[in-house]
């Protein structure tokens, strides 16, 4: 019997289960997968939009504004313990070229991206590396140029003997950890480039060690560099995972992983609560009793929830409802750029990050649910992913362990 | 329920498994979980000869499978793959023989001093590399004289036997039973002290060993005599335990999932079936208070097997040593130690297997931990031969706390030559 | 690029039909010129199912069709086997189906030169272990898989070799009769300047633009257009092609195709040949009649849905006939006898497997216009492979299988191993900005992820070939075109796909609006 049964692994759940542990409770976590933040830059966006412009029930305000500081704190707290550091403030953003040249706004930024801050004039010359195919600095330039940067795109010779197969950016990041010397690397790129004053690189710089990676290269190199995420894998956002994976099972969380989760509620309450769920491993279902269960599945992405060619939306765990229309057509728009509205689809939850039926009442008095799985917003539109998962996060461990 | 090909297709193309992939990190021999499994498997004609040679650099260690958001088996597909691959091309003599153990074991224990002295010995290794392609620095376990069962001979028992006490059935395996008798006692004797009495029912070889090597009908003949054996005490609901991670995984799902074995012996077995640690967290909570157990000042590196990591039961042996007063315990920093079973015994696969490893080594050399500890027997053997560190079964932490050990560094090695 | 001033033959649609009849009237001596208002493909002959039929199909409900198919399936196989796979195909019979049906249609077989032969279910089974465990009846037939890609590259190669022009991306502005023929009026791609060329005799094969073409010489057409929507299910499935024995109905029909598995198809009358809509009860019913044939269907992934349309020929007396049941036969009006503008020729109708049969008659009408008389030769030319490297074909499966599983640089699309020297040469050859112009050719982008992340690796390749590219704009044109094959299948996995594609593009690579 555990006091939390955290569903999901991604930036919602492990970080749910940090706070979880951090406050002394007894946490397991059921995931099948490592989240979706090997697909993101790895930043945190809070939000472009003010609260006011946020409808009443949008996560943010489920969740509370007087929450949004502290869990901000611990969010950095619990990434700085692992190595992963962290910059920016809730009151600016950070403006941070892209792979394909756009720029995002975003509030906190890994140290190692920070440099590439276009609020900062001055020359950027962007580098990819010969054969990598998932950076491409010609595209990086072209589009800050678009946008009234100064920016200049090289190439930058393979370190070390040509490679025999295609390399993923964490291929790169495993030699520049393991086998590569930052100073030979220096001494082979250093011929490339110009008189920037700052040079991004794609984000490959190592797993585990990239701030001593980076400041080895910069001192080989003699610039300052900064790391731009790239196609997945990203690192940014896989090194943030990793810390938050480890931080979690040191502080004593038990991680059954490459397990879905059936909900299972509990027959003697006679429906009224749930047990908690059943974890489908390998070796056939386990029931993991549980106090509380959290849930911190993703959105459609990952199969937080459901859609079927019936015109069923339903959420995965505990087959909850999901509001949206039957008709198919009617969950997205005309045109890929367009905000979709099953954008906005997921669980309702009341300001106890609780999930509620139409009539607003919780389906049931030991379930939460925090992150993705939460409608009533346009994450893209309001570039607040990251934040809602963080502040909804810990306003559910708040919930879950009252 | 969806056949693998059929789980294969909902891949997103996410790459997580390629960045979770221990082996890619370090070779480009190696296209990777997603390359070689769905999305090769869309190529993949039924009539045609499927070579995929770059499959084979597969070390199984299921990583792939765990981090798939889809649910897409791609340890499964690749291991299929390399099933059909040794149907199709024959497996070389040195994987049949790697994949017996106990057959090598039955040759070799009668004569064990001589057989070891020859094993260890490096003009044989040399000899052993050249020949079949045994790796002349991969570590090599000792034979022991007496097998573990001839030492237990009064715990086998075709049936549970009527006793007063809780009962447990032991699955030992061919490592304990050829290669680590000692260890079998311990764990013995330590179940003794939690008030249970300890059967040994017929076994033999889990078959993993096989079915790594693609060798899936002769790991079947093993499936079927071990389900046999087991099934009196699954049906009559006596735990079966077993100290290796790897032999309780095959127990638990690859007759079922890989073996394709559809006994209904299978499943009544699978479900009776615990890793040693986990059935001490779960069902025997009262002896293992903090209260109860004796300090033992170590500083110690856990390592979980790539296998305990695919139970999905978390992590049972750190969950009940972390209760150890005077312990210092710590994560292993890598995915994988590299052995992967017999993969790093391979001459082809040494290096990448070592390289695979080399971020455990290093955490090894520079926090110099008084040990090592990790549940595999294969694991271990590595750990040890390779970082100089001894490397030690979670059950003589254990059996140190319950104070079954003198807390000296007599405590029983591996018989693994560093 | 010299442009043609004067032609004996101007065929317009670069269709098979069109490009059929232009490899034809080469062979034959004459001149030819070929306008196709887009990019070889786009139109109905890149749209279709991709079945070499047997003529297996059409035995009881349309026996001339049927017999035409026999024959042109074995015409074809001996000059275009690069762009077949030898599939075979089933006709299975379920329990649903009349059972005399398929006595019926076995006996006509034998009388219309169909090559059927009866096998027993399980044996069908052991075949295609997919197939549903309730046949009745199973023939097997000599359907194979054709790559209409392949073929249209390799037809207007050899027109290219025999002296012809093939000019893509030339609409067809104005039709005036001349003297001796027509003068066309073309706009040029680059700037859209009108070219003049005359033309002795003008063949109207732009499949379902053809009323409009028509329209443009001052000529009538009875034109029916019969809209097809198919599904390509993301992996092969089948390695036979599996029909529905019983009278021809939609979604009676699965074709393996390479590494996809397509569904086929439905009819419905557009007013319109632009189109090409698809409304979700057609990939429903789709879905729903192949889970007939293959019952696990649900559990497999659809990839993407399209449509074609057909260019019926609706004759006087066909009155409201559903399209359904008007002839596939195919019509060719010779407008000079219908009273309409001389020395003008059209050919609509038919299937794409009985091209080469559609374009030795209109050429042999054609000729009779300009009075000449050589034989029709293509039944016994064979056809070059096309110089580019196009979707490899699936009886080379196992080598593409190899060739998936080696080490190897440069991939670009992963889901079908297009490589980076593929794009260079595809640049080479034909220069463009437009990424879905070197799909067409590479097939980048069709597999399962839907150009995740081919897109970006190949907007690079545009931007190196051509500094002046728009690489970002271009890459969002594409992924807007990617868009529209999956809207129709936005639930389960493609929605997933769907979305994580939009998190790369849109949230990690903030990518907005072309």
């Amino acid at each position: 019997m555990t006091d939390l049964v955290i569903v999901g692994a991604g930036l919602a759940g492990l970080l749910a289960a940090n706070l979880a542990a951090r406050r002394g409770a007894s946490v397991t976590i059921v995931a099948q997968g490592r989240g979706s933040l090997s697909l993101s830059h790895g930043c945190i966006g809070l939000g472009s939009l003010p609260a006011s412009d946020l409808a009443p029930e949008h996560p943010y305000h489920r969740a509370g504004k007087h929450r949004l500081k502290p869990a901000v704190d611990f969010f950095l707290e619990a990434a700085h313990a692992q190595g992963v550091k962290y910059l920016g403030t809730t009151d600016s953003v950070v403006r941070l070229p892209t792979a394909a040249g756009s720029v995002l706004s975003l509030h906190f930024v890994p140290a190692t991206l920070a440099p590439g801050d276009l609020s900062h004039p001055g020359r950027t010359l962007v580098a990819g590396i010969q054969g990598f195919r998932d950076f491409d600095p010609s595209l990086v330039a072209a589009g800050l140029r678009a946008r009234g940067v100064d920016a200049g795109s090289a190439e930058l010779p393979h370190p070390g003997p040509p490679p025999t197969r295609d390399w993923y950016s964490t291929d790169i990041a495993a030699r520049f950890e393991r086998s590569w010397s930052a100073k030979e690397v220096g001494r082979l790129w250093r011929p490339s480039l110009d008189s920037a004053g700052r040079l991004g690189l794609p984000a490959v710089l190592g797993l585990t060690a990239q701030d001593r990676i980076l400041s080895a290269l910069e001192e080989a190199l003699g610039i300052t560099l900064f790391e731009i995420p790239t196609l997945p894998p990203s690192l940014p956002g896989l090194r943030l995972e990793r810390a938050l994976r480890r931080a979690a099972l040191a502080a004593g969380c038990r991680l059954l992983e490459g397990s879905a989760a059936i909900g299972r509620i509990d027959g003697r309450s006679g429906g009224a609560r749930t047990l908690g769920v059943s974890a489908v491993t390998p070796a056939g279902p386990r029931t993991v009793e549980a106090g509380a269960t959290l849930l911190a599945t993703g959105g459609v992405l990952n199969g937080g929830w459901r859609a079927e060619r019936s015109g069923r939306l339903h959420e995965s765990v505990f087959d909850l409802p999901i509001a949206g229309p039957e008709n198919r057509q009617a969950w997205i728009g005309p045109s890929l750029f367009d905000p979709h509205p099953y954008d906005r689809y997921g669980l309702s939850v009341n300001v106890n990050m609780q999930p509620c039926d139409r009539d607003g009442r919780p389906f049931f008095p030991n379930v939460f649910a925090c992150g993705g799985i939460l409608g009533g917003a346009d994450r893209r539109r309001e570039q607040n992913r990251q934040g809602i998962d963080i502040v909804t996060a810990y306003a559910a461990v708040e919930a879950a362990l009252s | 329920m969806r056949t693998a090909p059929a789980l294969a297709e909902m891949c997103l193309k996410c790459n997580i498994c390629t960045s979770a992939c221990p082996v890619m990190a370090v070779s480009d021999e190696f296209l990777g979980p997603k390359a070689v499994g769905p999305q090769a498997e869309r190529f993949r004609h039924p009539r045609a000869h499927v070579p995929n040679a770059s499959v084979s650099w597969c070390s199984g260690c299921g990583v792939c499978s765990r981090v798939c958001p889809h649910g897409v088996p791609v340890t499964e597909l690749n291991i299929q793959a390399k099933g059909k691959l040794a149907e199709q091309n024959g497996a070389p003599l040195r994987d049949q023989l790697l994949a017996r153990p106990a057959l090598l074991a039955r040759f070799a224990g009668p004569v064990a001093p001589l057989a070891n002295a020859a094993l260890q010995a490096r003009p044989a290794r040399y000899l052993a590399e050249a020949v079949f392609g045994i790796s002349r620095s991969a570590p090599m376990p000792r034979f022991a004289r007496k097998t573990f069962r001839d030492l237990e001979a009064s715990r086998q028992t075709e049936a549970p036997r009527p006793s007063a006490r809780p009962a447990v059935a032991y699955f030992h395996g061919c490592s304990v039973n050829h290669y680590e008798p000692g260890l079998g006692q311990l764990a013995v004797r330590v179940l003794d002290r939690l008030g249970f009495d300890v059967w040994l029912p017929p076994q033999g070889c889990c078959g993993l060993p096989l079915q790594s090597n693609g060798l899936f009908e002769a790991a079947r003949g093993y499936a079927r005599t071990n389900l046999r054996g087991l099934a009196p005490f699954a049906a009559a609901g006596t735990p079966i335990l077993g100290t290796s991670t790897s032999c309780t995984l095959a127990l638990k799902h690859e007759y079922g999932a890989i073996l394709g074995m559809e006994e209904e012996a299978c499943e009544i077995v699978a479900g009776a079936v615990f890793d040693f640690f986990e059935f001490l967290r779960d069902s025997v909570p009262q002896p293992l208070d903090p209260g109860s157990l004796q300090p033992v000042p170590m500083r110690v590196v856990y390592h979980p097997p790539c296998q305990l990591k695919s139970h999905a039961i978390g992590l049972p042996a750190y969950d009940i040593l972390r209760r150890v007063p005077g312990l210092e315990i710590t994560l292993s920093d890598s995915e994988c130690c590299g052995v992967a079973g017999t993969y790093g015994l391979k001459r082809e696969r040494y290096a990448v297997a070592r390289a695979v490893g080399e971020t455990l080594f290093d955490q090894v050399r520079e926090t110099a931990p008084d040990a090592v500890v990790t549940d595999s027997e294969t694991c271990r053997w590595w750990i040890q031969g390779l970082s100089g560190v001894t490397a030690f079964h979670p059950m003589q932490i254990l059996a140190l706390a319950l104070g079954l050990e003198e807390n000296s560094p007599r405590m029983r090695r591996p018989d693994v030559p560093r | 690029m010299n442009y043609p001033s004067a032609t004996d033959v101007l065929v317009i649609g670069g269709g098979a039909t069109g490009l059929g009849v232009a490899w034809d009237a080469s062979l034959r001596g004459l001149s030819v010129v070929v306008l196709e208002q887009g990019d070889l493909g786009q139109g109905t002959s890149g749209r279709y199912h991709g079945l070499l039929h047997s003529g297996g199909r059409y035995i009881l409900s349309d026996p001339t069709s049927a017999r035409e198919c026999a024959r042109e399936n074995l015409i074809l196989r001996r000059i275009v086997p690069h762009a077949i796979e030898d599939t075979g195909g089933l006709f299975v019979s379920t329990p649903a189906d009349p059972p005399e049906y398929a006595d019926e249609w076995f006996a006509a077989s034998r009388r219309e030169g169909v090559a059927a032969q009866e096998i027993t279910p399980s044996d069908a089974l052991r075949l295609e272990p997919l197939l549903t465990p309730e046949a009745v009846r199973v023939f097997h037939v000599q359907d194979a898989a054709l790559d209409s890609f392949d073929l249209l590259h390799a037809l207007a190669a050899a027109i290219v070799a025999a002296g012809g022009h093939v000019l893509i991306r030339h609409r067809l502005e104005r039709l005036t009769p001349a003297p001796d023929g027509f003068l066309a009026a073309v706009a040029s791609p680059s700037n859209g300047s009108l070219l003049h060329i005359q033309a002795r005799v003008v063949v109207n094969a732009a499949g379902p633009f053809a009323g409009r073409v028509a329209q443009l010489a001052g000529a009538t057409l009875p034109l029916a257009l019969g809209k097809g929507t198919m599904i390509a299910m993301a992996t092969r499935l089948v390695n036979t092609v599996v029909n529905r024995l019983k009278p021809p109905a939609d979604g009676d029909i699965i074709v393996p195709v390479g590494t996809v598995a397509v569904l086929g198809t439905t009819d419905t009358p557009v007013e319109a040949p632009e189109d090409v809509r698809i409304e979700p009860w057609e990939v429903d019913l789709l879905l729903y009649e192949a889970a007939a044939l293959i019952p696990s269907i649900q559990d497999h992934r659809p990839l993407r849905a399209w449509a074609g349309i057909r260019p019926l020929y609706r004759p006087p007396d066909a009155g409201q006939t559903e399209t359904r049941r008007l002839s596939r036969a195919h019509a060719l009006i010779d407008h000079a006898a219908a009273g309409g503008p001389p020395r003008l020729v059209t050919i609509i109708g038919g299937k794409l497997s009985t091209f080469r049969r559609m374009a030795e008659d209109t050429v042999d009408l054609v000729q009779r216009h300009l009075g000449s008389s050589a034989p029709c030769r293509t039944d016994e030319t064979p056809l070059s492979p096309p110089p580019r490297r196009f979707h490899r074909l699936p009886d080379r499966l196992e080598s593409l299988g190899r060739h998936a599983a080696e080490p190897q640089l440069g991939l670009v699309c992963e889901c079908e191993l297009v490589t980076t020297e593929d794009i260079r040469r595809a640049l080479d050859l034909s220069p463009t900005s437009d990424l879905d112009d070197l799909r067409r050719d590479l097939r980048l982008g069709m597999g399962p992820c839907q150009a995740a992340y081919c897109a970006y690796r190949s907007a690079g390749h545009l931007v190196r070939h051509d500094h002046e590219t728009d690489a970002a704009s271009a890459l969002a044109i594409f992924l807007e075109e990617r868009w529209r094959g999956v809207r129709p299948l936005m639930w389960g996995q493609s929605l997933r796909q769907f979305e994580a594609n939009r998190r790369i593009y849109q949230d990690l690579l903030g990518m907005d609006r072309p």
